[in-house]
């Protein structure tokens, strides 16, 4: 890969993880805007647009809801673009989606990490903001938002990483290789499928999700 | 009162030191400080006080922390005492937080979302996602203006101006357009994704929806959709491996 591209896949990947919770949260961390401009950047759009669909169907099965856990998918997109560029997507979308899938679950703990430093810097500066120092709350500020930064960063590094090993080290049959993209997009489909019936409740919800279904499947079966 | 434009651009960032101990509180106190920055001439040792409540404990949807940030500010102002300050912070966490998670994480995220799907397997790539970027922080940024400014005014009033606002009415209102779009886009992603594998490879995906689908009824949350995924794909490697 060349250089200026992995300097800028780093760049994207750290400003994709700040965005997830510390800064902004403009929603650029959403797999279909990290995959799509992670595929730009890799000279290959479609590609990145191919995976960041898959795993926006997994990050719609979740609420990052307070103290909950919950996977990165931002960097996470960014290392499975890397994997599914330059071979046809019916092919490679099944392992770039399960490096995906592994790389945000190292996210989701790498953001517990992250939590528990927070809380360590706090307690110690407990004394400074126990006498009303606002240049304490400054510093926990800005260092929460450094660490998360070298959070993001490292993370995406590594999903670099595993994504070059995986196009290196993982040599996939083709009929393996379609069903490994069968079942991911599968997977990913009963992902937001569950996740929209939990949030719909058996409230009224529910019915307009139905209709919803119905349209889009009578869409789908016209065109 | 000054800084009202400073603390709003710090609100972006109110989650940047979010940690087990004081969830929101420390990003919160990073906010208010530009708004209390006038206390500090007017009354020394209230302004101290101010600060150190101001950084206290504190969790909710950061979308609507606005809220709690200028209605603690203006009590802060109208000299209200400390433990009615700290007692009405308490009594924002859990409102502040079901109605923002409920608006945003669980209403128009997945509705814009599932638009910005169903436009891009229809056809608009890029313009969908730039679509759908622009919606949302359109709202939000709206909302962290609307919420910050009626704080500010409201003070210990903000429970009764939060209840009367437009808020309570918008929560069923985009719950219903997430489940209508999500619904809608679903369909029309599983096609633009089978459609070279034909009908054999419709059934397959089809009997992995399914199998997906009971395992998260089976188990809960402990089976999340990505952890369901994994283990699909190790299955499907074993059992290549065996028959191959």
């Amino acid at each position: 890969m060349d250089p200026l591209v992995l300097a800028a896949l780093l760049v994207w990947g750290t400003v994709v993880g700040l965005d997830l919770v510390s800064v902004a949260q403009s929603m650029i961390a959403r797999p279909v805007v990290a995959g799509a401009v992670a595929g730009l950047l890799l000279g290959d759009p479609a590609a990145g647009l191919r995976v960041g669909v898959l795993l926006e169907l997994f990050a719609l099965d979740v609420l990052p809801i307070g103290a909950a856990r919950y996977p990165d998918y931002g960097p996470a997109t960014v290392a499975a673009a890397a994997v599914a560029v330059g071979s046809p997507w019916e092919l490679s979308l099944g392992l770039a989606g399960t490096v995906g899938l592994l790389v945000s679950v190292v996210g989701g703990w790498s953001l517990q990490q992250l939590r528990r430093r927070n809380a360590e810097a706090v307690q110690r500066r407990a004394a400074a903001l126990a006498a009303g120092e606002s240049a304490a709350i400054r510093r926990l500020q800005y260092g929460g938002i450094a660490r998360d930064a070298l959070r993001s960063a490292l993370l995406t590094a590594a999903g670099l990483l595993a994504a070059w090993a995986a196009d290196r080290l993982l040599v996939l049959d083709r009929r393996t290789a379609i069903a490994l993209t069968l079942v991911l997009v599968g997977a990913g489909l009963a992902a937001a499928l569950g996740g929209a019936l939990r949030s719909a409740g058996r409230s009224r919800r529910r019915r307009w999700l139905a209709a919803g279904l119905v349209l889009g499947f009578a869409l789908a079966v016209l065109r | 009162m000054n800084g009202s434009g400073r603390a709003l651009l710090r609100l972006f960032a109110v989650q940047g030191v979010w940690n087990y101990e004081r969830m929101l509180g420390v990003g919160l106190g990073y906010a208010a400080e530009p708004l209390l920055e006038d206390l500090k001439i007017a009354d020394p040792v209230r302004h101290s006080e101010a600060v150190v409540r101001s950084a206290e404990f504190f969790n909710c949807n950061p979308n609507l922390a606005g809220l709690a940030l200028g209605a603690t500010v203006r009590a802060e102002y109208d000299a209200e005492p400390g433990a009615q300050v700290v007692r009405l912070r308490s009594a924002l966490c859990s409102p502040l937080g079901a109605l923002g998670d409920q608006l945003f994480w669980a209403g128009l995220l997945p509705a814009l979302v599932g638009a910005a799907l169903a436009a891009v397997v229809l056809g608009a790539s890029g313009w969908a996602i730039v679509a759908f970027l622009v919606a949302y922080n359109l709202v939000r940024i709206w909302t962290a203006v609307w919420a910050l400014r009626t704080g500010l005014a409201a003070g210990m009033g903000v429970g009764r101006a939060i209840g009367a606002s437009w808020i309570p009415k918008a929560v069923p209102l985009v719950g219903h357009a997430a489940g209508l779009l999500v619904g809608f886009a679903l369909p029309l992603v599983a096609m633009w994704y089978l459609r070279p594998f034909g009908l054999r490879g419709g059934v397959a995906v089809c009997l992995v929806v399914a199998a997906g689908v009971a395992a998260g009824r089976l188990f809960g949350a402990r089976m999340t959709g990505s952890r369901f995924a994994l283990v699909a794909v190790l299955v499907t490697l074993l059992f290549r491996l065996v028959t191959r």
